[in-house]
């Protein structure tokens, strides 16, 4: 029913070419800074601030450390420290100030191989209990790191002895409504998603999309379990419903073709937890709207309750890069602005218009 | 022969002529005027009008009208004067046949120009409706261009607005601390005066700041959470690479083969009952073929991988290794056939299987070109290549072969 002029545009504000190849990047929270980081050609790892000034972006800083960057978070600091936590290749997590970047806060040797990806939560003001980083590796294991405990991490999801070890390809923290309360959920290159209860030290869940995953990201950190979005390669994404979980059918999902290539990153909205963006393999973003079913349970055959999928409807495309879009990252701050970096080493400011109106 | 017309009429005023040629009863329709600037010719067999004008006239403007049994001309002068005759008297016939020739030459060159006037025409017709339609559509990109560049500027000065907010609350923030920490100072050195002993009173105070400034840095954080393991278990997977859709299949159809291919084949246990028990295991005499090439006795290895053919006919690795055992015996078609068949055993073309097949193609290729089918050489070099484009020795051998290929065609 809405207009051509009515959808929401997505208008690529700044464009900037950078000269080393970008992995991550990320906003800084309550400012119009981000930091991009990865890895030079000649090795080394770079972290780059950059400000958002009138039209165009201004470096303020440039940090280079010896071990290439693969990822990065802020969730886990507090909104007035605002701590940079890293996973490099050579498997190491550490913890920068980016005011004073020579030596890092806290720094471990989280895995034997690369840290793929990491999370946090607990910091910026959202949710409550312990502030954690966790991060997955290529070595299969999944890791929980407290920054003041030393170390070891609080938790260690390997496998088991003798079993051959799959990578792990992205990890996202969820369900931390109240203290005690966390999930992290986990996926693989040979199609699994697990889903650990960090109050239980089980897992709860598991499952296996068929496809290596690439991304999964829950709607809300910080609420009860509601909505999971995973991505993963031949261009498809399951959008799972996390309110009501079956003993054996687990949880209600719907999958969506898109892209026709890898499908490298789904963000949901901050201030909109229905919206969501994922970035392909083609260089291409895709607004999506989930839409929820008249009722989200049913009862099966045998009256036990289980959940029922609603629906992604496609609100925008547009096609950035001919490169995959790797990083994608939502301002906390402004509706609508994000930043993402493809591997065409550029890194790119968006705004998402007329958000307020879907 | 066609009859001459004679009994015309003709008038004329200073500007104009007018000839008055009567039809005889021919039809209109087979009537057939032409005309230049000083001839003219009225065909409506079998009568035929012709006459050479006094003076040139304009073609262009003259009009013939056709109808009531007669063909009126009006023509117009281009010099105005009185004509003393409608024709050029005195002519013989050879200037006559001239004027003819010269008129037909004339009409033609004109039609020429007129086909030509038009095709121009055309085109510049075309080309306005091309300009027209390319200036609208550029008018529809750039109307869009426009709004979004208004919707960015709109962005950028929001964004500029919300920054100055930011920067203006921080500042305000650091003033209002600043002003927290003078009064508690005040008061600290107001109370430091009244006690001078004691000094854990001074603490009090300090940590009372530390709250009141609202850098509520530990608002009671629960403990790191006990260490915790959870072994985890994956869905099995034989390949190292991640799982794709598109490519179950395939692997399926691999790993079925090397499956069938490891189950033990019936033996013809009457031929082979001298072996010995070891000697009927296909991979150890695999591994003793491998040794035996090792040290050279390439006649013992291929005698070791035919009897594991014999007993395992569907293990491409003996019929790949028998291949490296014939190049080296130069048993050129036999290492040729050798490798063709590991390769026929090599589908379908996975990852787990490259190697080998990198293998079987150097090997074959360099059979072809021991043997001087160079052509053929190159083809399987190149798919060696294919399968392993970072090997360095496959691109010098393949650029060998190449040159060989260039150095001998100029020479058949």
């Amino acid at each position: 029913m809405s207009t051509p002029l009515e959808k929401p545009q997505i208008i690529s504000h700044i464009q900037k070419g950078l000269n080393y190849t970008v992995f991550d990047s990320k906003w800084i929270p309550c400012s119009a800074k981000f930091v991009c980081m990865g890895n030079f050609a000649r090795g080394t790892g770079v972290i780059q601030i950059y400000e958002v000034q009138q039209g165009e972006v201004q470096l303020i800083k440039e940090i280079e450390k010896a071990k290439p960057f693969k990822c990065g978070t802020f969730g886990a600091t507090s909104l007035q420290k605002r701590h940079l936590a890293t996973g490099d290749f050579g498997g190491n997590l550490n913890i920068w100030n980016l005011e004073a970047p020579e030596i890092p806060v806290y720094s471990v040797k989280a895995h034997t191989e690369i840290v793929n990806t990491i999370d946090g939560v607990g910091g910026l003001g959202i949710g409550d209990g312990a502030p954690e980083i966790v991060t997955g590796s290529r070595d299969g294991t999944v890791k929980v790191w407290d920054p003041r405990q030393k170390d070891t991490p609080v938790a260690n999801m390997e496998p088991i002895e003798g079993e051959t070890k799959r990578d792990c390809w992205t990890v996202a923290f969820g369900n931390a409504c109240n203290d005690q309360d966390r999930c992290v959920c986990a996926g693989y290159d040979n199609g699994d998603i697990k889903l650990f209860d960090l109050r239980n030290m089980s897992v709860r869940w598991e499952t296996n999309i068929k496809n290596g995953v690439c991304c999964v990201e829950f709607d809300r950190k910080d609420i009860n379990m509601n909505k999971l979005v995973a991505t993963s390669l031949e261009g498809k994404f399951h959008v799972f419903d996390m309110r009501t979980q079956h003993p054996t059918k687990g949880f209600a999902s719907v999958s969506e073709k898109a892209h026709k290539s890898t499908v490298w990153q789904a963000r949901h909205l901050p201030q909109n937890r229905d919206i969501f963006m994922t970035a392909g393999g083609a260089g291409s973003l895709h607004l999506w709207k989930y839409e929820y079913p008249a009722q989200r349970s049913k009862k099966d055959a045998d009256g036990i309750e289980m959940g029922v999928a609603g629906s992604a409807s496609l609100l925008q495309n547009v096609t950035l890069s001919t490169q995959p879009i790797a990083s994608l990252d939502w301002s906390p701050d402004k509706q609508g602005l994000c930043v993402c970096s493809a591997f065409d080493q550029t890194v790119r400011v968006l705004i998402v218009t007329k958000l307020n109106r879907v | 022969m066609p009859l001459i017309v004679k009994d015309y009429s003709w008038t004329q005023t200073e500007a104009l002529v007018y000839i008055n040629v009567p039809l005889k009863g021919v039809t209109v329709g087979k009537v057939d005027i032409f005309s230049t600037d000083e001839y003219l010719k009225v065909n409506f067999p079998p009568f035929l009008f012709e006459v050479i004008l006094y003076a040139p006239i304009d073609d262009n403007k003259s009009v013939a009208k056709i109808g009531n049994g007669v063909v009126i001309f009006t023509l117009y002068k281009k010099e105005e004067s009185i004509w003393e005759n409608l024709a050029l008297m005195n002519v013989d016939k050879e200037t006559l046949q001239e004027k003819r020739e010269h008129a037909v030459l004339k009409a033609q060159e004109k039609a020429v120009a007129d086909a030509e006037a038009k095709a121009i025409k055309k085109r510049e017709d075309e080309k306005y409706a091309l300009e027209t339609m390319m200036k609208l559509e550029d008018e529809e990109r750039k109307r869009i261009e426009e709004k979004k560049e208004w919707e960015r500027r709109r962005a950028t000065e929001e964004l500029e607005l919300w920054k100055e907010k930011q920067r203006k609350e921080e500042e305000e923030k650091k003033a209002q601390q600043r002003r927290e920490i003078q009064k508690l100072e005040n008061e600290k050195k107001k109370k430091n005066e009244t006690k001078t002993h004691s000094k854990s009173v001074p603490e009090c105070p300090r940590k009372r700041t530390m709250t009141k400034t609202g850098k509520s840095e530990e608002i009671s954080l629960p403990a790191p959470r006990s260490a915790g393991n959870i072994k985890i278990q994956f869905t099995p997977r034989v390949f190292p690479t991640a799982l794709r859709e598109s490519r179950v299949a395939e692997e399926e159809a691999w790993l079925k083969k090397q499956a069938d291919a490891r189950r033990a084949v019936n033996v013809d246990v009457s031929e082979l009952k001298d072996l010995k028990e070891e000697e009927r295991n296909p991979d150890w005499l695999k591994e003793k073929g491998k040794k035996l090439f090792a040290t050279q006795n390439y006649l013992a290895a291929v005698n070791a991988y035919n009897l594991a053919i014999q007993l395992n006919h569907k293990l491409p690795i003996l019929y790949l290794n028998r291949a490296a055992c014939h190049l080296k015996l130069r048993n050129l078609h036999k290492a040729i056939e050798d490798s063709s068949k590991a390769l026929d055993l090599l589908t379908p073309p996975v990852a787990d299987n490259a190697d080998a097949r990198a293998k079987a193609h150097i090997r074959r290729g360099t059979a072809f070109c021991e043997l001087e089918l160079y052509a053929e050489g190159l083809q399987d070099y190149q798919a060696a290549l294919k399968i392993d484009p970072l090997n360095e020795t496959i691109h010098a051998d393949a650029e060998k072969i190449r040159e060989i290929i260039q150095g001998t065609v100029p020479d058949s």
